[in-house]
């Protein structure tokens, strides 16, 4: 019984091995392909892995990137400020909604709950220009409220979190309210740490919109010093599409938007799975 | 305690009932009503409009239903695109749910390094970014080799009819795609197995049931919520997908001149409706199921 057991360990382990290789061979592609020199990056088939590795495509990036009128600097600053305001932002007022959808009663709730499911299946592009109308007509344009109010309300992370909250057995919130806990104390000592997985997934996953988001950028930014990060890397990549040095400068750009997204990543996995092994719940 | 906190916790006790609960929604529901839901409303009223740019602002001219018939009548891209679309969609959820439940349910088994290969699954989530997906398509690394090696396109035509083969195909020639876009349905499956208690497993275990029972007894039905779950998920995924053709050729049309925004947002509710039709029987399907299990508990 023992070693049957063990055998079938051994072959789940190889065959998640050889699924997790196959599945990490694009980061492999994007790190490799950003050091690779100029004559690396047209052979064809492309190779995954870089012959003689070069920083020559960083050198070409941020040497394009000071002679713009706008310094890289101000780019990354603005994306790293929106994408941490709008993640805490994202995560307080999803979980409240979610917390009062998922344990309260009220008005209108079964209308709001299917407003929500509603509203995931339309796309952010097919409202850009209702949404410019709204940001210009409240004067956001040009100032980071227009970067971060239309991220704020996502339906994606409220439709997440209700499921996880829900799960919380109400025993434990009444046990809660008559040890004399207040809603407030009942939602930040016993919701938030309970439904942390939840959180962490919408964390990722919102940085990950909010990171590679030119939207907000290109519609309701005029001032080129209020934009992102990624709608730098996008212009620069659409002006030099067909050129044959903007590929080194693509690649390399692709790699640097893509790091700081593997970071969150790492940093979120980390308390995902923490969490799953310690959860109290049942 | 006197009377001033009594009648503080009275009110608290009123106002738990329901005051609280919107309170707590406040904030969401403003931002969701002023950057969603009116933005939504005032596509589907500039739908049934032409909207022309004019000096100060938009000029609207009430035209009907005249924008939906063009897109069925006079576009002679949308209607294949779309229906295109749909068929590789049908296929392709179906395809990344039941891959997710399979390797969830792997990654559910006691193995050594398990956390290890749990984050190598959720890794490929952010390749879901724009920048990088769109970089990867271009250079073609999505694709299998084996198809074109084996020419295996007059075979699937064969087997599933001439119009299905180019859904069929090109779901085979993204797997690697679909590989990709099960990271988040995985965590929601291995999030969903740790509320199913372990003292069930052993109480059936001790009443003989072999873990081939268990599945279908216990691990199944009590994953119900998160199949439907996942199912949703992956549809809304999917189409909302940046590259998706049926996006890319609304966009197309929202910024030219003499079709202009009331045109582009007549396809957009068509499509919205193709979507919510999907989503209702889904639901339905799923809504039913629950209902039941919950009669029967």
């Amino acid at each position: 019984m023992r070693r049957r057991w063990s055998w079938f360990q051994f072959a789940l382990v190889t065959s998640f091995t050889a699924l997790a290789a196959f599945m990490s061979l694009p980061i492999l592609f994007i790190v490799n392909h950003a050091f690779k020199p100029q004559n690396e990056l047209f052979l064809f088939p492309p190779q995954f892995l870089v012959q003689n590795p070069t920083l020559r495509n960083f050198e070409l990036l941020f040497l394009h990137a000071s002679n713009a009128t706008v310094p890289f600097t101000r780019y990354l600053f603005n994306s790293v400020l929106v994408a941490a305001l709008a993640l805490a932002g994202v995560i307080l007022v999803s979980t409240m909604a979610a917390y009062a959808l998922g344990k309260y009663r009220f008005h209108f709730k079964g209308f709001i709950l299917s407003l929500i499911t509603l509203s995931l299946m339309f796309a952010p592009e097919t409202v850009g220009i209702p949404r410019y109308l709204i940001i210009s007509g409240l004067g956001m344009n040009d100032t980071y409220f227009g970067h971060l109010l239309p991220l704020l309300a996502s339906p994606v992370a409220v439709f997440l979190l209700i499921g996880f909250v829900s799960q919380i057995p109400d025993e434990l919130l009444e046990a809660a309210k008559i040890d004399g806990a207040s809603h407030l104390t009942i939602f930040s000592r016993i919701v938030i740490p309970l439904s942390a997985p939840a959180i962490a997934t919408i964390s990722i996953l919102t940085f990950q919109t909010v990171w590679g988001d030119i939207e907000t950028s290109t519609l309701f930014m005029q001032e080129e010093t209020m934009r992102t990060l990624a709608f730098y890397v996008n212009s620069l990549l659409s002006g030099l599409q067909n050129s044959v040095a903007g590929q080194n400068m693509a690649a390399a750009a692709g790699l640097l938007m893509f790091l700081p997204n593997l970071i969150i990543f790492l940093i979120f996995q980390k308390r995902v799975l923490e969490t799953m092994v310690h959860s109290g719940i049942k | 305690m006197d009377a001033k906190q009594k009648k503080r916790a009275e009110l608290r006790y009123h106002g738990s009932r329901y005051g609280t609960g919107l309170l707590f929604m406040l904030p969401w529901l403003i931002g969701f009503c002023s950057f969603v839901l009116v933005p939504v409303g005032w596509s589907l009223f500039m739908s049934f409009n032409k909207v022309q740019v004019s000096v100060g602002g938009f000029k609207y001219d009430y035209i009907g239903l005249e924008n939906f018939r063009d897109a069925f009548l006079k576009d002679n891209e949308f209607p294949v695109q779309l229906i295109t679309y749909f068929q590789q969609m049908l296929l392709m959820v179906p395809i990344i749910v039941l891959f997710a439940l399979f390797i969830s349910l792997m990654l559910n088994q006691r193995f050594p390094g398990r956390f290890l290969y749990r984050a190598l699954f959720f890794l490929p989530v952010i390749f879901a970014t724009g920048q990088v997906l769109s970089e990867l398509f271009t250079q073609e690394v999505g694709e299998i080799p084996f198809i074109d090696q084996y020419n295996l396109e007059p075979l699937v035509a064969e087997y599933v009819g001439q119009q299905f083969a180019e859904p069929v195909m090109s779901v085979l020639g993204n797997a690697v795609l679909i590989l990709w876009y099960s990271g988040v349905q995985i965590l929601i499956f291995v999030a969903g197995f740790q509320t199913i208690s372990p003292t069930i497993y052993e109480a059936v275990r001790i009443d003989g049931a072999t873990p081939w029972d268990s599945f279908w007894k216990i691990t199944l039905p009590a994953t119900v919520p998160f199949i439907s779950l996942n199912i949703l998920y992956t549809i809304i995924d999917l189409f909302t997908f940046p590259l998706n053709p049926v996006i890319a050729h609304i966009r197309e049309n929202m910024f030219k001149v003499d079709t202009g925004y009331g045109y582009a947002s007549a396809l957009a509710w068509i499509y919205f409706a193709f979507i919510f039709v999907l989503i209702a029987i889904v639901l339905g399907l799923f809504g039913r199921n629950m209902k039941k299990r919950r009669a029967r508990s």
